[in-house]
């Protein structure tokens, strides 16, 4: 009798777990994803917004996107979202980084913030400091062997540490594809992500050092970045590596390849672990192994030389090639070349 | 040092230190003339977005980027319409409706962009240069200065007819007085509001012309928020500057000198964090307000409505 009594007590409280577990896994019904700029820049805002429809999508679930909100203040923003249900707010620029746990902590909803591995929070705070430095490695490696001149450039609109880890790579590419090549490397200004203009006057600057393929990062200030390597006056021609997004649609012949990002893997897994009550608990990545990471194969790109290149990808993917990500600003400028430096 | 002092690298430095001060000389001017008939134009930013997106479409459309820096300065003259009715005429408060004009022409271009740019990004082709003869050949200031668009050289223009303007004709009397002393010169029968109008007006003209600048030579391309903050800059050239055109010139430049310099010392590799070297326009800015606030003279009823009778 007390055994049955036992029994039947365990049995209840059993149950009794399974069901407030059960109420604590998230039931997700909507997420919404906040972006600095419309989501038609072939780049950041873009990827970021079409990854989140797409896994929104996969999962059945509906999806926000409130774009071209500028690098100022979103606190009202996403206290709206947070009211009209949305279960997670994705904040996709490093500028909301301050305001999305604010936010978090205010409303109860979840946020995913970007460049912040150490602002994880249990069931409230994901990070997704996503690093392409495996397909810039490669970026690299393709500029060093394309390049005439042997000066590559970097230029970038700003240091988030997402841009670090990518300028890393594609230096360390280089400087494997070919030791003596300089990389010159200059930022635009303190979170140019928007300045066009300012993205052309540095870049022809960098061409005039001698640099005849341009690594660029920037928002909208990759546009001007773009313009200048088309009208730039150097004895060779000028060629373009992008990032994060595919501007092949609007290229005029200078799109030499882009490291790819494709975000789906990571916010299909972030709306996973809502639902299985496990997020904030780790980082998010990408990588070339699951081809969330890849370089874009454009005309500009000899089929022999894209060849040498996959090959690449493969010792990268299998261990062989080991690039490890840097995400300090100072660890990336201690990797770059000097105009000063005389010829080796 | 030797890759530092080659003469292309040298050249577009220089050529792109021009470059970024030909809009905020623009603006400063613009703002000087506003500034000096008591309006304080903090809209000038909103000003120039509205001159570089009616500048770059018009330049796209017509493939005449002439026409583009004209819709560009009646874009910026456009936008400052409000500014007239609300500030000069109505008496708002001027630094709220610049403040509201910037923001909402900010949404407002963002939009255009997206609904007519965003999907092809259309770009000019490299703007043709007017090289003047024996100047163009001097190396590096020849190319940087003396070969470019022929609208630079009017820019620079803009600056010794300006001061003749301000110093030598009755109208350059009007627009101090207006900014001084008001109801002074409202006792002698010219019309302050009249006046503050077409100060106002004059500001959007150079604004917008500073803004089609950038976007049709600067970026030959537009792309929202993209003057990053040129109006501001040029607010604070304009106050720095004392009422002198040149001053304004000559802060435009060293801003824009500053900008290439951060350019030259990162490619150099200068040890130093990239930070540190990006404070460099702004720390000059500040180093000069700081030299020089003390003796600027700011018209005593700058920022301050006109009413007639009104003490």
């Amino acid at each position: 009798m007390k055994w049955n009594t036992l029994s039947a007590g365990l049995s209840a409280t059993a149950l009794v777990l399974a069901l407030v577990g059960s109420a604590h896994a998230k039931d997700v019904k909507s997420i919404a994803i906040l972006t600095p700029e419309q989501g038609t820049d072939f780049g950041w805002n873009q990827q970021g917004i079409d990854a989140a429809k797409a896994a929104g999508e996969k999962a059945g679930i509906k999806v926000v996107v409130a774009e071209g909100l500028g690098y100022g203040d979103v606190r009202p923003t996403m206290r709206e979202l947070a009211k009209d249900g949305a279960t997670l707010l994705i904040a996709h620029a490093s500028g909301y980084n301050t305001a999305a746990p604010e936010i978090a902590a205010e409303t109860g909803v979840a946020v995913a913030i970007v460049d912040t591995p150490k602002g994880l929070k249990a069931g409230s705070v994901a990070d997704y400091t996503l690093s392409g430095h495996e397909g810039a490695y490669l970026a690299g490696r393709l500029a060093a062997k394309m390049s005439k001149s042997g000066t590559v450039g970097i230029v970038v609109s700003g240091e988030p540490p997402s841009w670090n880890s990518q300028s890393a790579g594609f230096a360390q590419g280089v400087k494997a594809e070919k030791a003596d090549a300089k990389v010159l490397y200059a930022v635009i200004g303190p979170a140019a992500y928007a300045d066009a203009a300012g993205g052309k006057r540095v870049t022809e600057a960098v061409i005039a050092a001698g640099a005849d393929i341009i690594f660029g990062q920037g928002n909208g200030s990759s546009f001007g970045m773009l313009e200048a390597v088309e009208t730039a006056k150097a004895a060779n021609k000028v060629m373009f590596i992008d990032v994060i997004g595919d501007k092949s649609k609007i290229d005029k012949g200078n799109l030499l390849s882009s490291v790819v990002w494709n975000m789906v893997p990571v916010y299909s897994a972030m709306i996973a672990d809502l639902k299985s009550d496990t997020y904030g608990t780790k980082s998010y990545k990408i990588s070339l192994a699951d081809d969330s990471v890849r370089l874009l194969k454009t005309p500009q790109i000899a089929d022999d030389v894209w060849k040498q290149i996959m090959a690449l990808r493969d010792d990268v993917i299998s261990g062989k090639i080991k690039v490890e990500p840097v995400f300090e600003a100072a660890q990336v400028r201690a990797l770059m070349s000097s105009v000063t430096e005389p010829p080796k | 040092m030797e890759g530092l002092l080659q003469v292309p690298f040298l050249t577009a430095l220089l050529a792109g230190a021009v470059t970024a001060g030909i809009p905020l000389l623009l603006a400063g001017l613009g703002e000087q003339m506003s500034e000096k008939a008591g309006v304080l134009n903090v809209g000038i930013e909103g000003m120039m977005l509205g001159g570089a997106y009616a500048g770059f479409l018009t330049a796209i459309s017509s493939g005449s980027i002439w026409l583009g820096f004209l819709a560009g300065a009646c874009g910026g003259a456009l936008v400052a319409v409000p500014m007239v009715i609300l500030c000069v005429q109505r008496g708002l408060n001027q630094i709220v409706i610049g403040i509201g004009l910037t923001l909402g022409l900010e949404g407002l271009t963002a939009i255009l962009h997206h609904v007519q740019f965003s999907r092809t990004y259309p770009r000019l082709a490299r703007v043709e240069t007017l090289p003047i003869p024996l100047l163009s050949d001097i190396p590096i200031l020849g190319p940087a200065l003396f070969d470019r668009h022929p609208f630079v050289y009017l820019a620079f223009l803009l600056v010794p007819a300006l001061a003749i303007l301000y110093r030598g004709t009755n109208f350059g009397l009007w627009l101090r007085a207006a900014g001084d002393r008001p109801a002074a010169l409202d006792v002698t029968g010219i019309d302050v509001i009249a006046t503050r109008t077409v100060a106002v007006i004059f500001t959007g003209l150079m604004a917008g012309l500073g803004g089609a600048f950038l976007a049709n030579v600067g970026a030959g391309i537009f792309v929202p928020f993209m003057t990053h903050g040129d109006g501001f800059i040029g607010v604070v050239l304009a106050m720095l500057a004392r009422g002198r055109a040149a001053s304004v010139l000559a802060g435009a430049m060293i801003f824009g000198g500053c900008l290439s310099l951060t350019t030259a010392f990162q490619i150099a590799g200068v040890n130093v964090p990239t930070d540190v070297i990006q404070m460099l326009p702004f720390a000059t800015v500040m180093v000069v307000l700081i030299v020089f606030g003390r003796q600027a003279s700011l018209p005593v009823a700058l920022g301050l409505p006109y009413v007639r009778g009104e003490r």
